[in-house]
C-alpha cells in the first residue's frame, strides 16, 4: 500500500509544485518588468500590436523655419520611421514606442529647450533628439538628476564624456583626425594645414581632430575661427591666400564652405579641401566651384552615405522610400539604435524605470547597426571615454552619379593619429 | 603693392553689389522721407528667383534676370500702391517700422522657395578670373562694377532728361509744391519702390554670382546701411561712394587686420564698416555727402 502511495504522493506534490512554478512565472511577468515614468500599460495612441504596452519618448527639436529646421526635419522623419520599424516588429517586450506624442519644438534655443523640457520632465522614458549642442547643455544636469537618456543630434566628443548622451559614430574631432591622415597618405606633399572653423562644439572640435593629426604629422597648423554667413567669410578667404595651405580645412556649413573653398580657388588657391560631412550639400554640384569640389574636396564623415550596401541603409532607404535622398535622415536613424539596444538591455533585465535604463548601459559593450557602423560602435559599458570612442570614420568623395552627392573613397577605418591619442577631454578645449 | 591692389580690386567688385542697393534706399528716403527696412528681403527674393528660374527653370541667365527685373519692379509698385500708399501723411517712423514687417514677410515667403539647400545662382561667371599685371580680376567682380555703372548712368539720365525724372526730383525737393504743379506724387512714389526694388534684386544677383545663396543671404543687404550712412542719406553719388567704400574697407581689413590688428579678432572686417560710419558721423553727422539738415529754433 505504501509502495502504492508514495507515487501518487510524489506525483500530487510534482504537480503542485508545477502548477507553483507557473504562477511564479506568471508573477515575474507581471511584477519583474519595473517601470516608472513613461512606460504604461495602456496602448499607446494609433498602436500597432493589439494588447502591447506603451513606451514614451520625447524630442526637443526645431521648427522647420528654425535655425536647425533643415536637419531637424530629416532626423524627425528618420526617427520616426525607425520607431515605426520595431514597432511592426512586435515592439520591444510587450511595449509600443510612441516617438510623436511628446515631440516639442524649442527653436533649438537654450531657454525654449529648457520650457520643452519641463513640460516633458515627468512624461517620458528617455529623449530620441535634442537638438543643438548649447541647448542640450542647457538640460545636461537634469538629465542626469532624472536618470533621463538622450540622443544627441551632434557628434561633438563632449558626448563621450557624460552618463546620459547616446552618441553614434566617431565624433567631429576623430573623424578630421582620420580625414588628415588619409590626406597625408593620399596626396604629394602636406607640410601645411589650415583649419578654418566655427566656435564650439562643432567647428572647433573638428579642427582639434586636425591639429592633432598634424601634430602627428610634423605638418605645420593654423588655426581661423569664423562665424556663421557668406558675408562673413572675407577674412577667412583671405587667411588662405595668405597662408597657401597644401590642405584647407573648413568645417562650416556648406554655404560658408563653398564661398571660402571656391573664392580661394578663383583668386590663386590650388591646395586640397578637407572638411567634416555637415558642409556637404548635393546641391552644390549645380554650383560654379562643382568641377573644384569633384576634383579637390573630400569630407570626413562618420558612416556611409546614403547609397551604401548595408541593411541598416537599406532598411532606412525603404522605411523612407518616398522622401529625396538626404544625409540627415541617416544621422536620425543610425543615432535610435543604442537607444533601442538601452531599452531591450533594461527589459532583459527586469527594470525598465528611467535607473533601470541608465543602468543597463552596463550591458551595452557593442550596439548592432546593422553595419551602418563598424563592429565595436555602441560602447557604452565602462566608465572610460577613451575606452569607449569610436575611432573608425570614413572619407568620402564628391560623386555627381550618388544620390547625396557622395561616395566612399575609404572605407571606415581608424587613422595612425587617433589610435595613439588618449581623449581624456573634449578636444575643442585643446585647441 | 599688388596685394593692396588686390584688396582694392575685390573691394570695388563687392561694393558694387553694395551701391545698387544703397541706391535703393535713398531713392526711396528721398522721395518718401522713410528708410525701407524691406531692401534686403527684396534682394534675397530677387536672387532666388534668378537662381531658381535658371537652375531648376532652366531659363538662360540674362533672360531670367529681365523676367526678375520686371517682377521685381510690379512687387516694389505693388507693395507701395497697397501697403504704403495709405500711410501717406502718418509719422514717418510708423512707415519704416511697416518696411520692418514686409522685410520679415518677404523673407519668410522666400525662404519657402530657397529651402534648406544651398541655391547656385546659375550665373555665366563662375569662377572665372583674368591676370592683369599680376592682379586677378574675378569676372563676377567685373561684371558687377559695370552693370552698376551702367545702371547708375541711366538714373543719372532719366533723372536729368525726363519728365518723370524731373517730376521725381521735384516731388524729392518739396512734396507739396510738386502736388501744386501737377505732379502725381503718388506715382513718383510707386516708381521709387519700383526702382528700388529692381536694384535690390540686381545687386541679389552679384551678390550670390559666383557663389551660392541660402536662407542667411538677406544678412548682406544690411551692409547697404553703413553705406548709405556714411555717403548720406539723401545722396544718390553718396550712396555709390558709401557703398564702394564699405567694400573696400571691408577688404582692406580682410587682407591686413590679421597681420597688423590680431588684438582685434577674427572677423573684424565685418565689423570695420559701422566704425567707419561712426567715425564719419562724429565729424558729418548728415553723411559724407547728405544735405545738413536746418532747423529754426
Amino acid at each position: 500500500m505504501l509502495a502504492c502511495t508514495a507515487p501518487r504522493v510524489a506525483l500530487v506534490a510534482l504537480v503542485v509544485a508545477l502548477v507553483a512554478a507557473c504562477e511564479d512565472i506568471d508573477d515575474v511577468d507581471e511584477l519583474a518588468i519595473a517601470t516608472d515614468v513613461g512606460v504604461t500599460d495602456e496602448p499607446c495612441p494609433d498602436a500597432v500590436n493589439e494588447g502591447n504596452g506603451c513606451i514614451y519618448l520625447g524630442a526637443l527639436s526645431d521648427d522647420p523655419g528654425g535655425e536647425f529646421g533643415a536637419i531637424a526635419e530629416q532626423l524627425t522623419a528618420a526617427q520616426t520611421a525607425f520607431w515605426e520599424r520595431v514597432n511592426e516588429r512586435g515592439g520591444i517586450g510587450g511595449y509600443d514606442v510612441d516617438v510623436t506624442t511628446h515631440l516639442h519644438v524649442t527653436g533649438a534655443e537654450p531657454e525654449g529647450h529648457r520650457a520643452a523640457f519641463e513640460e516633458l520632465r515627468d512624461e517620458v522614458l528617455a529623449l530620441t533628439q535634442t537638438l543643438g549642442a548649447a541647448a542640450t547643455a542647457e538640460i545636461l544636469d537634469d538629465l542626469d538628476d532624472e536618470d533621463m537618456l538622450a540622443v544627441p543630434a551632434s557628434a561633438t566628443s563632449a558626448w563621450l564624456f557624460t552618463d546620459v548622451i547616446l552618441e553614434s559614430g566617431a565624433s567631429y574631432c576623430v573623424a578630421a583626425a582620420n580625414a588628415l591622415d588619409h590626406a597625408v597618405d593620399a596626396l604629394d606633399e602636406v607640410e601645411t594645414v589650415l583649419a578654418v572653423h566655427y566656435p564650439g562644439q562643432y567647428g572647433a572640435d573638428a579642427a582639434a581632430g586636425v591639429s592633432y593629426a598634424a601634430d602627428a604629422h610634423e605638418v605645420e597648423f593654423v588655426a581661423f575661427e569664423t562665424r556663421p554667413g557668406a558675408e562673413e567669410q572675407a577674412a577667412a578667404i583671405d587667411a588662405v591666400l595668405a597662408e597657401q595651405p597644401d590642405v584647407l580645412f573648413v568645417a562650416t556649413g556648406p554655404l560658408e564652405m563653398s564661398t571660402i573653398a571656391s573664392q580661394a580657388a578663383a583668386r590663386g588657391f590650388d591646395g586640397h579641401v578637407l572638411g567634416p560631412a555637415p558642409t556637404w550639400d548635393a546641391a552644390l554640384l549645380e554650383s560654379p566651384a562643382a568641377e573644384l569640389f569633384e576634383e579637390r574636396y573630400w569630407l570626413a564623415a562618420a558612416w556611409p552615405p546614403w547609397d551604401a550596401d548595408t541593411p541598416g541603409h537599406e532598411a532606412l532607404r525603404d522605411a523612407l522610400d518616398e522622401a529625396a535622398p538626404r544625409d540627415g535622415y541617416l544621422a536620425g536613424w543610425i543615432s535610435q539604435y543604442p537607444l533601442q539596444a538601452a531599452i531591450e538591455a533594461a527589459f532583459d533585465r527586469g527594470d525598465l524605470t528611467r535607473a533601470g535604463l541608465r543602468a543597463a548601459l552596463e550591458d551595452l559593450d557593442e550596439v548592432d547597426y546593422e553595419g551602418m557602423l563598424p563592429g565595436g560602435a555602441g560602447h557604452f559599458a565602462g566608465e572610460d571615454p577613451d575606452d569607449q570612442a569610436v575611432r573608425e570614420s570614413l572619407v568620402l568623395q564628391v560623386d555627381p552619379e550618388a544620390s547625396t552627392g557622395t561616395s566612399v573613397r575609404e572605407d571606415f577605418f581608424a587613422g595612425s593619429t587617433i589610435a595613439d591619442v588618449e581623449l581624456s577631454r573634449p578636444c575643442f578645449e585643446e585647441l | 603693392m599688388s596685394l593692396l591692389a588686390q584688396s582694392l580690386v575685390n573691394g570695388l567688385g563687392q561694393g558694387a553689389a553694395y551701391a545698387l542697393i544703397a541706391v535703393g534706399f535713398v531713392i526711396i528716403y528721398k522721395s518718401t522721407y522713410v528708410i525701407s527696412f524691406a531692401q534686403p528681403a527684396l534682394m534675397a527674393a530677387g536672387a532666388t528667383a534668378v537662381a531658381l528660374l535658371t537652375v531648376q527653370g532652366g531659363f538662360n541667365f540674362f533672360v531670367a534676370v529681365a523676367i526678375t527685373v520686371v517682377a521685381a519692379a510690379a512687387l516694389g509698385f505693388g507693395i507701395e500702391r497697397s501697403i504704403l500708399r495709405p500711410m501717406v501723411g502718418k509719422p514717418v517712423f510708423i512707415v519704416a517700422i511697416i518696411t520692418l514687417g514686409l522685410d520679415v514677410v518677404i523673407r519668410i515667403i522666400t525662404n519657402r522657395f530657397i529651402g534648406f539647400e544651398v541655391r547656385p545662382m546659375g550665373d555665366p561667371w563662375g569662377l572665372e578670373r583674368t591676370q592683369v599685371l599680376g592682379i586677378t580680376f574675378q569676372h563676377r567682380h567685373v561684371a558687377a562694377f559695370v552693370t552698376a555703372g551702367v545702371i547708375l548712368a541711366l538714373l543719372y539720365a532719366f533723372f536729368q532728361y525726363t519728365r518723370m525724372g524731373l517730376a521725381m526730383r521735384a516731388a524729392a525737393f518739396d512734396q507739396e509744391t510738386a502736388l501744386a504743379q501737377g505732379v502725381n506724387v503718388g506715382t513718383v512714389f510707386g516708381l521709387s519702390w519700383a526702382f528700388a526694388a529692381v536694384l535690390a534684386a540686381i545687386a541679389g544677383v552679384f551678390i550670390g554670382a559666383g557663389s551660392t545663396i541660402d536662407q542667411g543671404t538677406w544678412v548682406v543687404g544690411l551692409k547697404a546701411l553703413p553705406a548709405i550712412i556714411l555717403g548720406g542719406l539723401d545722396s544718390v553719388p553718396g550712396a555709390v561712394i558709401g557703398g564702394l567704400a564699405v567694400g573696400i574697407v571691408e577688404a582692406l581689413f580682410a587682407t591686413y587686420q590679421s597681420t597688423y590688428m590680431p588684438w582685434l579678432g577674427s572677423n573684424f572686417s565685418v565689423v570695420a564698416p559701422y566704425v567707419l560710419m561712426l567715425l564719419v558721423l562724429m565729424v558729418r553727422p548728415y553723411g559724407l555727402f547728405g544735405t545738413p539738415e536746418v532747423q529754426r529754433v
